[in-house]
């Protein structure tokens, strides 16, 4: 069997590459997921969309996959419980606050509508807030967040329907390269011929990338989140805090989804969850949203971030194997950017350039500079 | 702060109960948490003898089998947490959540024993959701713990031991049964319970089924029909029944959440119940220090239950001591293989054998008694035809009348050269299966175990046959009150020739949608069209549709919602990926975690 | 009507028990100081403890906290399982109808 191009991973940016590539005419295309749709950190994460970033280029890729998210329904087919209620970011150190001013000017720059708030503006706005030693706080209306199972699935059926395969429960493992040149995939159903293969693998992704011989820089660490049981939905926006170590929003459904990150992870794949975590979040979040002491606490999960050395992903193609792309190390915030690399890497494929989003600044290339962290994450 | 203990025991049903009595006769410090008003698990709720040996409690009642055991185990020292659930087992510690606190408790312990029993499986049909709806083990909470029955006109679905026993003890309670459904061809429960609720009128009706719930803000009646041989509904044959409440009776399915919280490895073995964690001989599951007994090990009895506790609670005291406890070991291994090779116990035997646990069948007495004993002499009539895993009849007769042939699953003969008509048996017999009759000259007469409210001496009743139904008129000839174990022998004088058919009386004064995830409300149709478009995945059905998302966390739903994609598919249940199990087993409010920071003793 | 089971051949008489006082829907009503919410809501011949978001009557069905089909509003708080959380003198329950309300 043989396909132009070979994707390795089915969660949001696997599916979103495919659905692209089918949009520009490119139907030779598959799917390999080694579970099933959307199994990997998509199916754990916290559905955030948010624009608010510290870097100009970031602000513009985040704005970019936000018309789309706009219109998913439209184009895509599927509802999706897309909700722009905004993000209210919180600040609990002088330092990250003056930082927030100065992102909020270059965002402003960017044309995105973002407002300022004082500890006294948020309590007026939102009584359920406790304020308590908080600096300032920013608020972007257009951010948003949406479920991101639909979403997978949404890309995954409207590919499907313009004839590309997926194969879920079908794992690669092994990558063929002659010359310098990948020209197949071992799956645990077959070999399988391809010109282009597409690691979109997620928490695996320096596994895949061994396959070719080629070392990543990525590592996958743990996250951990949790929901509770429903309540009336009230509570439209997502809230973050960087300083303060948190997000929490409330699903359309009802319940919150809240999580917050360890620095004390070590890099690997864990799929368990420590009660510790529940502690750290329950006197943290009761002390700023008190209405949740009578709330409960329903299903406990974690999923895996792919970081990279600068918490920004990693796109486009490998500077030693011609035909292998990237778009993996998506440091936790991978669901938000889907659409916009979904259509960023399509692109390269089918044109050799991409037309819409410059992601040049994130390829492998950039670690040989030196580090630049993105600040704005959880 | 976290608490340390050398020996957990999750449960307090007989299984963990028997488990923590064997660690702690060795010295072993042990703790048991229940979530549960009253220690017991199952026994509580059960006002019915239990079967098995005397070892073992038979002709006890559970609820008395329960208070004896707490008795013993709180006597050894073991501590008891009630009303305490054991909210998840996590990567860094255990999680107990005290309800009636609203606080939690974080536990470290070096050996764990989860004894949790099961929960009852449900089946959808239409309009399901309807107060009056009840799973059969909320109907035995409600009218044997507190007391209160939430109907008076029952539909049983299910004809296995526990729609049988529950009907029974409706009838005790003063509710009307009107009648049992099975959609199977055969009462798959012992017939010795059948037996108890058919002579007291009580339809069984077999190849039938519930297809509707009527009523608009509660139950007013149901819809039942015919099965075909794929259990399916057969148009035409649909009757109506006036009843109130609808009580499922459909079977239990292992509580693993806690087990595979653990890592424990789990499998999918009908045999067993559904999902089970894979365990050795010992009761060990994958995971070193955890061990599990009971019907979470495989759906049985409280006898096999009890030991596989001793096994697993002498295997862990014996890990933590050091002593050489084998002799202990093999002698509750024997008694598991006694009581295991009967034919009700063919599927257990054939689960195990998938894990390379094996127990032998057979060697026990099958064929019944064909002497009837002398006519005119005052003797007993047994009518126990299966072989089940009793014998008290044996055990309590002083003059030895009876025996069951050696092993405990045989069949009962009298020897009616020494039966002298006393009526023992008949008190104990947890069946209620034992009779006596003598033919006089001018009447015969028949007595009858009972548990009811008792006539009065020579008061008049109508004879009621094998069946409920009515054979003719007799009298109260004499009543044998049984004030300790509550059943009494009630002589019944009757026309001559009935002394065959008569086995019960009774006075003259008396006589839309279908859904699957109930938190969601989401139906059948909808989850067989998700299916249809492509979800055919558990987890991915359960992300598309939010199916056990909800805050029952997937009791309710999972199996179900397994078996309808199993059927759409073709694909074998076992073969399926039964989705993950997520603490926490109950959710936690964050006041309650909040308390538990403050406060670390136990 | 009341459902308590009084005289039962096997368990026995009830035993006289403390009778307190609690609130559902404006009603007062009579419970045994050991009920559930649940069980004092049966014993007053109440079955129907809630709607849900579409509307539908709920009851309890498992009676052990395992399904959450008891829902109910206590003092105020939602989501509370009817079932398992014992009623209290004077405690004011509602019927919970879809999703419960935050309180702050
Ligand atoms: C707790 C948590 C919260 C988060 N919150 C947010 C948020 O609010 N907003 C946001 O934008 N992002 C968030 N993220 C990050 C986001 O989930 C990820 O960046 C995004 O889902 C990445 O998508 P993906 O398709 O690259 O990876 P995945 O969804 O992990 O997909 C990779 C897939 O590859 C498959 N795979 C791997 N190896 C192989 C192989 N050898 N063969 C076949 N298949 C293979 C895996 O099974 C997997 O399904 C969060 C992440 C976590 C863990
Ligand atoms: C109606 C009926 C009639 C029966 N009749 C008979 C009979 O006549 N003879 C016979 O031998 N057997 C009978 N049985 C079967 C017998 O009751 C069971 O096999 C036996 O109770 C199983 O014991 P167990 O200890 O494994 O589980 P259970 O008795 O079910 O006990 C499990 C315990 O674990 C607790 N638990 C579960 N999860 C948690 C958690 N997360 N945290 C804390 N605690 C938890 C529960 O509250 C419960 O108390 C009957 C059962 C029923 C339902
Ligand atoms: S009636 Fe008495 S003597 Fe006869 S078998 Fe029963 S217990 Fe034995
Ligand atoms: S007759 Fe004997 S074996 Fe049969 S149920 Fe009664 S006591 Fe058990
Ligand atoms: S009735 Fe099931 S949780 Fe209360």
């Amino acid at each position: 069997m043989k396909y132009k191009v070979c994707i390795i991973g089915g969660g949001i940016i696997g599916t979103a590459i495919a659905y692209f590539l089918g949009k520009l005419g490119e139907n030779s295309v598959a799917i390999f997921e080694k579970r099933y749709l959307s199994s990997g950190a998509t199916g754990r994460c916290g559905g955030g969309i948010r624009q608010q970033w510290s870097t100009k280029s970031n602000v513009r890729l985040a704005m970019r996959s936000v018309e789309f998210f706009k219109k998913f329904k439209e184009e895509v087919g599927m509802d999706i419980e897309y909700r722009q209620g905004g993000y209210l970011l919180l600040s609990y150190s002088e330092e990250e606050a003056r930082q927030f001013e100065k992102n909020v000017e270059m965002q402003r720059e960017e044309g995105l509508d973002v407002e300022i708030l004082s500890p006294r503006m948020v309590s007026k706005r939102y009584p359920y807030i406790n304020t308590d030693g908080l600096i300032l706080a920013t608020f972007c209306p257009t951010d948003g967040h949406a479920n991101p199972h639909k979403a997978t699935f949404g890309y995954a059926n409207a590919a499907k329907k313009m004839g590309i395969d997926i194969y879920t429960h079908t794992e690669v493992n092994g990558i063929e390269v002659k010359n310098g040149k990948i020209c197949g995939i071992h799956t645990s159903k077959g070999y399988f011929e391809c010109d282009i293969v597409v690691n979109a693998a997620g928490a695996w992704s320096k596994e895949v990338g061994m396959m070719a011989g080629v070392q990543l820089p990525t590592e996958s660490y743990r996250h951990q989140i949790f929901v509770t049981e429903p309540l009336e939905y009230f509570f439209p926006f997502m809230a973050i805090s960087f300083s303060g170590n948190f997000y929490m929003r409330q699903a359309l459904h009802g319940q919150f989804i809240m999580g917050q990150g360890d620095k004390d992870e070590k890099p690997g794949i864990n799929e368990n969850v420590t009660f510790r975590f529940e502690k750290e979040m329950a006197r943290k979040m009761t002390k700023i949203f008190p209405f949740l002491e009578n709330v409960r606490i329903l299903r406990h999960w974690s999923g895996e971030y792919n970081m990279s050395p600068d918490a920004q992903p990693i796109l486009g193609k490998s500077d030693k194997i011609d035909n292998f792309y990237y778009a993996i190390g998506f440091s936790g915030h991978g669901f938000m950017l889907a659409p916009a690399v979904g259509e960023a890497i399509a692109e390269l494929i089918v044109f050799g350039k991409t037309i819409h989003s410059d992601i040049s600044y994130l390829n492998t290339e950039r670690f040989k500079k030196g580090i630049v962290q993105e600040k704005n994450v959880v | 702060m976290v608490k340390k203990v050398q020996a957990l025991v999750i449960g307090a049903g007989p299984a963990g109960l028997c488990g923590s009595i064997a660690i702690a006769e060795n010295g072993v410090e042990v703790l048991v948490v229940d979530e549960g008003l009253v220690p017991g698990g199952q026994l509580p709720k059960q006002t019915h003898k239990f079967f098995g040996h005397e070892g073992f409690f038979a002709s006890v009642r559970g609820f008395e089998i329960g208070e004896k055991l707490y008795n013993d185990a709180v006597n050894l020292g073991v501590k008891f947490l009630m009303k305490t659930t054991v909210s998840g087992i996590y990567e860094d510690v255990i999680v107990l959540y005290d309800r009636e606190n609203e606080r939690i408790y974080e536990i470290n312990a070096d050996y764990v024993l989860i004894a949790t029993g099961a929960s009852e499986r449900f089946i959808s049909f239409k309009k399901n959701y309807l107060p009056g709806v009840y799973g059969a083990g909320a109907v035995q909470t409600l009218m044997n713990q507190y007391r209160v029955l939430p109907g008076n006109d029952f539909l049983i679905v299910g004809a296995g031991n526990i729609g049988l026993i529950v009907a029974y003890q409706l009838l005790q309670a003063g509710a009307n049964v009107k009648a049992i459904v099975e959609a199977s061809n055969k009462v798959g429960g012992y017939l010795v319970h059948a037996n108890k609720v058919k002579r007291m009128g009580v339809p069984i009706l077999l190849r039938h089924t519930i297809v509707e719930a009527i009523g608009e803000e509660r139950v007013r009646g149901a819809v039942i029909s015919e099965v075909d041989d794929s259990f399916n509904p057969i148009k035409g044959t649909e009757k109506e029944l006036a009843v109130d409440t609808i009580c499922l009776a459909v079977g239990l399915q292992p509580s693993i959440e806690l087990a595979a919280q653990a890592g424990a490895e789990i499998k999918y073995i009908p045999e067993l119940g559904g999902y089970v964690p894979i365990r050795d001989e010992n009761m060990k599951t994958t995971v070193d220090n955890v061990y599990i007994a009971g019907d979470l090990a495989s759906i049985e009895e409280a006898s096999t239950a009890m030991i596989e506790g001793y096994i697993a609670g002498y295997n862990i005291a014996q890990k933590i001591t050091g002593l050489d406890l084998s002799e202990n070991i093999s002698k509750m291994k024997k008694e598991l293989e006694e009581f295991r090779r009967g034919p009700f116990s063919g599927k257990v035997r054939k689960g195990l054998k998938k894990f390379g646990v094996e127990f032998p069948e057979g060697g026990f007495r099958t064929e019944p008694q064909k002497d009837e004993g002398p006519a005119g002499k005052l003797r007993v009539k047994i009518e126990c035809p299966q072989n089940i895993p009793c014998n008290p009849c044996e055990t309590s007769c002083p003059t030895g009348a009876i025996d069951v042939g050696g092993n405990i699953n045989g069949l009962p003969y009298v020897d009616y050269d020494k039966c002298i008509g006393c009526g023992v048996c008949v008190m104990k017999c947890p069946g209620l299966a034992i009779f006596l009759v003598q033919e006089l000259s001018d009447y015969s007469i028949v007595g009858i175990p009972y548990e009811f409210e008792l006539p009065e001496k020579g008061e008049k009743v109508l004879l009621l046959d094998r069946n409920g139904e009515i054979v003719g008129e007799g009298e109260i000839e004499k009543i044998v009150r049984n004030s300790k174990g509550k059943t009494h022998i009630v002589y019944l004088k009757v026309p001559k020739g009935l002394e065959d058919n008569v086995r019960h009386f009774v006075r003259h004064e008396e006589k839309e949608e279908e859904i699957v995830c109930r938190c969601e409300e989401i139906t059948r149709s909808e989850i067989e069209k998700a299916i249809e478009e492509g979800y055919t995945d558990f987890e991915e059905l359960r992300r598309y549709l939010r199916i056990s998302m909800g805050p029952c966390g997937g009791r309710v739903c999972r199996l179900q919602t397994l078996s309808i994609i199993s059927l759409k598919t073709g694909i074998p249940i076992s073969e399926l990926e039964s989705g993950r199990f997520r603490p926490p087993s109950i959710p936690i409010p964050f006041k309650a975690i909040l308390k538990g920071d403050e406060k670390d003793e136990i | 009507m009341s459902r308590r089971v009084v005289a039962h051949p096997i368990l026995g008489d009830l035993i006289e028990e403390e009778v307190i006082e609690f609130e559902f829907e404006g009603l007062k009503l009579k419970a045994l100081k050991s009920d559930t919410i649940a069980s004092a809501l049966i014993s007053n011949g109440i079955d129907i403890f809630g709607f849900s978001e579409s509307g539908k009557p709920k009851g309890f069905f498992c009676a052990i906290g395992k399904c959450s089909s008891c829902l109910v509003v206590v003092d105020g708080v939602p989501n509370v399982r009817a079932c398992i959380t014992p009623v209290r003198d004077g405690m004011r329950v509602e019927r919970q109808k879809g999703k419960g309300k935050p309180v702050w």
